[in-house]
């Protein structure tokens, strides 16, 4: 078996099913590759044609031509003519076409079946072409275009044994185009061939897509389903995900309390308990959300229902100089930035990608959260949950979504205009009944992605701020002192003068300090510098943290929290980037570790000024 | 010969894909402008059948067989002429 596999590359534009079919051929011999310097992913996976032989398939990012007018284009033009770093030359190209849309698909396909490499033309989406009435003939397509025509409904499994059948050795010979090159000839061509093969109806009826579209783009009602949607999305993640989060806390819990028991006392326990089970589980509680996000956003996408709301936010999204597409990733970071940042690849616009993937994590993510339950309540002198703080809760998202909009608009402006325009062109695909088996996939492999990350960057930075909380020792049994005299409690006294600004002390910006590779850690870093004992019941230790902690006092005996410094505190929690991993993605998605530093800089010197202004500004006028 | 919208409207008594009322069925008569290779990728050729859904700041319009969502500068560059 030492023959080579073949290659073969799926090709088509987006909406046209090519991923299920990719799913469907691969199965799970799949991954993704990332190729360097550019962020679009394509997929490689394997599958064997009716002879047993195995083929190499690759799935391109969806594109409308080949001229690299963007870079998913560029990818798949490369992909086909054999340039692309670390994938071989494809032997056979499947062009994945929506029949009910071949007008436009074929454009594609043409300029495919031009480089002249074996092609068969995957007929996907027959059953929604011919509920519209149009009279299909594959039979007439592949004596015109002079290459098999396959008929398909991948979403079903229908036809995927016949592409199989299709994808047998010896491959169909390259087809010698009867059109000539050119935009002209081949649209010309096209025009020819729809007549002859795909006769649409000349009624224009209205589809229950159209009936439901009046409703959800209508310009009220368009809004108010915008709103329900949105709310109920954020809603669900909110109130499902505390149940299982609340399973992992607490199984992480009795892991590390069984750890505990299992071993003696001693440095190698602490680093275990501490540092590795409590940090990654510290992030692992976030799964949960993750996943929800990532059903809910695969089911919008999948259902059709994402690109109306892109295209209702569009006007709005305007004012921050972004267009609609941006509003996905922006919604999205309000859960995390880093699915958030990575949903940024739809946006055409180079340079709107990069302002989007700048402002994202201001969109208040839920890590910020645990940070906000702390501080809010203990403000108002109550206990966790009334409207007054949910009035709070609000004011901090909203705050932090508007400064999003205006520096966005600012660095928009800044950047200057694309090299080529990109106006707004959205396509509003018929409305779907979810496919499960995608949306699960997507959810898994993000979900994986993610718990990867934890076990990585978190894991390793958990273990270092770990050891600079517990070395060097000291005799003493109080944790506040033990800290005090750590690597990170020595930090925190050298860094008081610059936090004190701020209206932080030492531990306070020690605090600070620890949370800055992911911000909820703060709770927890407050919790040792101010020798909380950590409960099993998250809401009880915040409730004890914020007995000792409205109790402190600097040294000359005035309290330490004031209203004025818990304010100055959720500002910079609001604007600052605390979060290891999203910098690592920023990086990675945008191609360039300057911007994701800068971004990083710049997020932190304005949390920085914004709370320091706060505060000093606040101290004027006599609070 | 200038080359205005208005100029060219007037000499080939054209619309442009702004300028026709909702739900009205419109055959491309001729794209012209910096976007019309995009546009005809998308569907929007010479000679297409389209009807508009609806105006605003981004209009609706159906061409073969999809629903497409374009900015208003796209439908500057878009000349249609009614059908009836």
């Amino acid at each position: 078996m030492s023959e080579v596999p073949s290659t073969v590359a799926l090709v088509g534009n987006p909406n046209s099913g090519k991923s299920t079919i990719f799913n469907a051929l691969t199965g799970k011999n799949q991954r993704v590759g990332n190729f360097a310097g550019v962020t679009v992913e394509v997929k490689t996976g394997e599958t064997y044609n009716p002879h047993g032989k195995k083929l190499n398939v690759l799935d391109l990012p969806g594109c409308y031509s080949l001229r690299a007018n963007s870079p998913d284009e560029k990818i798949a033009l490369d992909a086909l003519n054999g340039v692309l770093p670390g994938s071989a030359k494809p032997d056979l190209v499947v062009c994945v076409v929506d029949a009910s849309n071949l007008e436009r698909h074929l454009q594609l396909a043409l300029q495919v079946i031009e480089l002249g490499l074996p092609c068969v033309l995957a007929l996907n989406m027959v059953d929604i072409a011919e509920k519209s009435g149009l009279r299909l003939d594959p039979a007439k397509l592949s004596e015109e275009l002079g290459i098999p025509v396959v008929p398909m409904q991948a979403n079903a499994g229908k036809g995927i044994t016949e592409l199989k059948q299709a994808l047998r050795h010896p491959f169909p010979p390259p087809s010698a185009a009867t059109w000539k090159a050119g935009e002209n000839e081949r649209r010309e061509f096209i025009t020819r061939l729809c007549e002859l093969a795909a006769r649409r109806p000349d009624s224009e009826q209205r589809t229950f897509s159209d009936k439901l579209d009046s409703l959800l783009l209508h310009p009220f009602l368009g809004w108010v389903a915008l709103i329900v949607v949105m709310f109920t999305v954020f809603w669900a993640i909110f109130s499902f995900a505390s149940i299982p989060m609340d399973l992992i806390d607490g199984a992480l819990g009795s892991f590390g309390g069984w750890v505990e028991t299992l071993m003696p006392p001693g440095d190698f326990r602490s680093l275990l308990v501490d540092g590795v089970i409590a940090g990654v589980g510290g992030v692992l509680v976030f799964l949960p959300q993750i996943i929800l996000l990532f059903l809910f956003i695969g089911l919008l996408e999948s259902s059709g229902y994402m690109s109306r709301a892109a295209f209702l936010m569009d006007g709005v999204m305007a004012k921050a100089g972004l267009s609609g597409k941006a509003f996905l990733p922006l919604f999205s970071s309000y859960a995390c930035a880093i699915p958030g940042v990575m949903a940024t690849r739809t946006i055409d616009s180079a340079k709107e990608r990069l302002v989007t993937i700048f402002v994202a994590p201001w969109m208040s993510c839920s890590a910020r959260l645990p940070v906000y339950f702390l501080i809010v309540p203990l403000l108002l002198g109550e206990t966790e949950g009334s409207w007054k703080q949910a009035l709070i809760l609000f004011g901090i998202y909203a705050l932090g979504t508007v400064t999003a909009f205006v520096v966005a608009r600012i660095l928009r402006g800044r950047l200057g205009p694309d090299k080529s325009a990109n106006h707004f062109i959205l396509e509003l695909p018929s409305y779907r009944r979810p496919q499960w088996s995608y949306i699960f996939r997507h959810v898994i492999d993000r979900a994986w992605a993610f718990v990867r990350k934890a076990g990585t960057i978190i894991l390793g930075l958990s273990i270092l701020l770990w050891a600079l909380a517990t070395y060097p020792k000291t005799d003493s049994e109080d944790p506040g002192e033990i800290l005090a005299h750590s690597a990170m409690g020595r930090i925190g006294a050298f860094i008081e003068p610059v936090v004190k600004p701020l209206g932080f002390d030492g531990r306070t910006g020690t605090a600070i300090l620890t949370s800055f590779a992911a911000r909820e850690v703060f709770v927890s870093s407050t919790a040792i510098l101010f020798s909380v004992e950590e409960t099993d019941d998250d809401v009880e230790t915040r409730s004890l943290l914020r007995d000792r902690i409205s109790a402190a006092t600097w040294p000359d005996g005035k309290p330490l929290f004031t209203p004025l410094t818990m304010v100055s505190l959720l500002v910079f929690f609001i604007y600052a980037l605390q979060c290891l991993p999203t910098t690592a993605v920023v990086a990675k998605e945008s191609g360039s570790w300057k911007w994701a530093i800068g971004q990083f800089v710049f997020m932190s010197g304005f949390a920085y000024l914004a709370s320091l202004l706060v505060f000093q500004a606040g101290r004027l006028m006599g609070f | 010969m200038t080359s205005t919208p208005a100029a060219r409207r007037t000499a080939d008594s054209q619309l442009t894909l702004n300028e026709v009322g909702v739900n009205c069925d419109v055959r491309i008569s001729s794209l012209n402008g910096p976007a019309c290779e995009r546009l005809r990728e998308l569907g929007f050729c010479e000679q297409m059948q389209l009807r508009k859904i609806s105006n605003g700041r981004n209009l609706v319009c159906t061409v073969c067989g999809a629903k497409m969502a374009i900015s208003r500068e796209l439908a500057e560059q878009v000349f249609v002429s009614p059908i009836r």
